[in-house]
């Protein structure tokens, strides 16, 4: 018996739907945990990692 | 004791180098897009040379754009942003110089190959197989000299930008090899593995997540680096840029299929695909508002910043193209606008706006800082995002009109029920005036690029005699994380959930990071992929279906080389309209010995699917010949060298064998492929001859091309009642 035979008569078809509401779960849990109360604090920081290098500016650099 | 300090410097030199390589594919890609657009509205801009000609030269803009010009845009962002992120030089300048050359000899090799006819005839997959190794070895080398940059940050967290260029990489790469799999039959041409349905499957899982995962993720990530740069102050917000990131990673990979609305892929995989694409909507709007929104309190900034009015516009356009996607999905929508011009203006909204407009913006945004000069002019650049909005306006309002146009056209019944314009060729002549306004819209778009062109060089003609290499200190990663904002520990199921930072150790370790999208890739992926070619029942087979004769088969790759498929479809779908106009609809059990598949996705001309014996073999001499002599107002071009070259009888021995490698049941072609094809030429070129046509046809290309399309829709017409009810 082939791998196509068995699935074939596994009657799967219906498994890409619970994959999606795997998926949906898997995504409600982040919504939760990154609305959770008590993580703005960190949030606020990693949201200025952009602003934390030590170059000089350009404005410093080529005098505009 | 003072902590250990680290010195070291960032590599600027690489990105300047992707910097020039953006806009020289960027001027090439969209030259070739505004001469394409000259051939649709007057096809005499084929100028007679068959590498010029439209099935030849698309593939060429498309590849040009996306994989040239956003490509190096992203390499440039990327190499910029990343090492600042992460507070660390590259892991390797020698893997960053291989990634930064072996992707312009990838580009080389595409400009000079596409226009010369070799292709695998898979949209945005275009390039065959060597170069398609290339692809590979270049994008690992990639990958290894980003993660290895990853492993030596300085910086404990990952900023979401990276998040999103940690999913481009790892799901670009799964994209590629899955897709480009395929059996050579010589040194630039190969079938896919995958035949007709599955085909179609895998390149629009593909082609859907191209768009996703090279058009859309790293941009993103772009976005999310240079806009708060630009406007000076953090993202919006961060959380929200956490769901941005985890929606569209979870979603995108599923809605491919919404490509195929209506045509032989299965129903469910087609729902699936168009479920998952109205999802993406939030998310997608989600990220346009947490773009925008940075802006809060600077909106003054932007009348006087040329690079914030382009990531304004840019967002926007994100915004505009994401909603229009999900509702193209819709299948009552897509029935419309698939095969239609509409698909081309959604396409050009994101590309000329998010993409292109982004891309000047950041390097408008980048250029004093490499260059270390202040910019040329600030003037220009505000003319040329100007010249570039109203580009893009004009361009998408005309194409719009014609999609539109087209797809009621075809649609459109009379009183007594018949075919309002059974002449595909009426709705063809319609579409001239739009086609003129959108060679208007490029031409302007084109304009902009090189205002952006001028003013980039003389920025970079003023760059000091050396560039000054400013010397970075940061401490090395602690041996031991200490979180420096704690959540105080709860009890309960709810407060471990919520307090026990899971999402956070994701965030700062990349390789679980990597291996959870990696994850929800491959498993959102495999969900679609495994039932559709598992299931037997998704593609019942037709008795009567053969494969192609060794002529045919040879005539099917000429139709392949000559971008045949850029302009017709070979899908009939199940809607009264389409079964009027071109015959019953197409079953999967047809394609199943279509290596590759040859569905198309526009109708610049008509369907072939049922082409098969509807016209004489001469008709098809004389229209290859001088398409407007058979057919008025025909925007075909000339295909006159079909008749003047010989064709490789010799050759089609080894495409017949990789055929047969890929199961194709050829019996006796597998010893005299040759030797058949000359039979069944001599034959119907003795009837050409005998209808008054042209003699010594023979041994000319053109006798494999109407072999070919005298065969299309054939097979089901031989024996309908096999076809009818096919076996389970």
């Amino acid at each position: 018996m082939k791998l196509v035979d068995v699935m074939s008569a596994s009657g799967l078809s219906m498994y890409a739907i619970v994959a999606l509401l795997l998926f949906v779960i898997a995504f409600l849990a982040i919504v939760v945990r990154t609305y959770a109360p008590g993580s703005t604090a960190r949030y606020d920081a990693d949201a200025r990692i952009p602003f934390a290098d030590d170059e000089p500016g350009p404005a410093a650099r080529a005098g505009e | 004791m003072s902590p250990h300090v680290d010195t070291f410097s960032y590599d600027d030199a690489i990105v300047r180098k992707f910097l020039w390589a953006t806009f020289i594919w960027g001027l090439v890609g969209m030259l070739v897009g505004l001469w394409i657009a000259l051939e649709l509205a007057n096809p005499a801009f084929n100028l007679g040379l068959e590498w010029l000609s439209f099935g030849r030269l698309r593939p060429l803009h498309t590849n040009a754009v996306i994989f040239a010009f956003a490509g190096n845009a992203i390499f440039t962002g990327i190499y910029y942003s990343s090492q600042r992120l992460l507070k660390t030089r590259m892991f390797s300048d020698g893997l960053s110089s291989f990634h930064f050359w072996g992707w312009q000899a990838i580009i080389v090799a595409a400009a000079i190959t596409l226009p010369l006819g070799f292709t695998q005839a898979k949209e945005y997959a275009e390039l065959e197989w060597p170069i398609d190794i290339a692809i590979a070895v270049v994008w690992v080398a990639f990958a290894i000299n980003f993660f290895g940059t990853l492993a030596r940050r300085r910086e404990r967290h990952i900023y979401v930008a990276i998040w999103f260029y940690i999913a481009s990489i790892v799901t670009v790469a799964v994209l590629h090899i899955f897709n480009n799999l395929s059996v050579p039959a010589g040194p630039l041409k190969s079938y896919s593995i995958y035949a007709g349905v599955q085909d179609a499957f895998m390149q629009w899982w593909y082609g859907h997540n191209a768009v996703a995962f090279f058009l859309t993720t790293p941009f993103l990530g772009l976005m999310y680096y240079f806009m708060p740069k630009a406007a000076d102050r953090p993202v919006f917000s961060y959380k929200l840029s956490i769901l941005h990131f985890w929606t569209i990673v979870f979603l995108y990979i599923w809605a491919g299929p919404h490509h195929l609305h209506y045509t032989a892929l299965p129903d469910w995989a087609s729902t699936l695909g168009m479920l998952f694409s109205v999802m993406l909507w939030m998310p997608s709007w989600g990220g346009m508002i947490n773009g925008l929104l940075t802006l809060r309190g600077a909106w003054n900034k932007v009348a006087e910043e040329p690079v914030l009015k382009f990531f304004v516009v840019a967002i926007t356009a994100y915004g505009m193209s994401t909603f229009e996607g999900p509702m193209l999905s819709i299948k009552s929508v897509n029935s419309l606008a698939h095969y239609t011009d509409w698909i081309i203006a959604h396409v050009h909204t994101g590309a000329l706006g998010w993409n292109g407009l982004l891309t000047f913006g950041m390097i408008y945004w980048l250029a004093p800082r490499l260059f270390q000069t202040p910019l040329y002019s600030k003037k220009l650049a505000e003319y040329h995002f100007w010249i570039s909005t109203f580009g893009i306006l004009l361009y998408v309002a005309a194409i719009y009109s014609a999609g539109i146009t087209q797809g009621l056209m075809w649609r459109a019944f009379d009183e007594t029920g018949r075919l309002a314009y059974p002449d595909f060729v009426e709705t063809v002549v319609k579409l001239m005036p739009m086609y003129w306004v959108r060679v208007a819209g490029g031409t302007m778009y084109l304009i902009g690029m090189l205002l952006f062109g001028y003013n980039i060089f003389r920025t970079w003609a003023a760059r000091p005699a050396t560039y000054d290499v400013p010397v970075i200190s940061a401490p090395p990663l602690a041996k031991a994380y200490v979180d420096p904002h704690p959540v105080p520990a709860g009890t309960g199921v709810w407060a471990r959930f919520t307090g026990v930072h899971w999402h956070r150790n994701w965030e700062r370790m990349p390789l679980i990071f990597t291996v959870m999208v990696v994850l929800a890739v491959v498993v959102a992926s495999l969900a679609e992929i495994i039932p559709t070619f598992l299931i037997r029942s998704n593609v019942p087979t037709i008795a009567s279906v053969k494969p192609y004769t060794p002529l045919e088969l040879a005539g099917r790759d000429l139709y392949i080389k000559d971008g045949c498929f850029n302009c017709h479809s070979q899908m009939v779908r199940p809607l009264r309209h389409e079964t009027e106009r071109w015959g019953e609809y197409s079953k999967p059990g047809e394609f199943v010995y279509d290596h590759p598949f040859l569905w198309g996705s526009r109708r610049i001309g008509p369907d072939l699917a049922r082409v098969g014996g509807k016209y004489p073999d001469l008709w098809h001499v004389r229209h290859f010949q001088d398409p407007q002599a058979v057919v008025q107002n025909s925007i075909m071009p000339a295909y006159a060298h079909l008749q003047t070259r010989a064709l490789d009888f010799d050759g089609i021995q080894a495409r017949v064998d990789a055929m047969v490698m890929l199961g194709v049941p050829y019996g006796d072609a597998v010893n005299r492929a040759p030797a058949m094809a000359r039979e069944q030429a001599t034959a119907l070129a003795a009837g050409i001859e005998s209808a008054g046509g042209p003699a010594g046809l023979a041994d000319r290309e053109v006798i494999a091309l109407i072999a070919y399309l005298q065969r299309l829709g054939k097979d089901i017409k031989a024996a309908p009642l096999a076809a009818a009810g096919g076996t389970p």
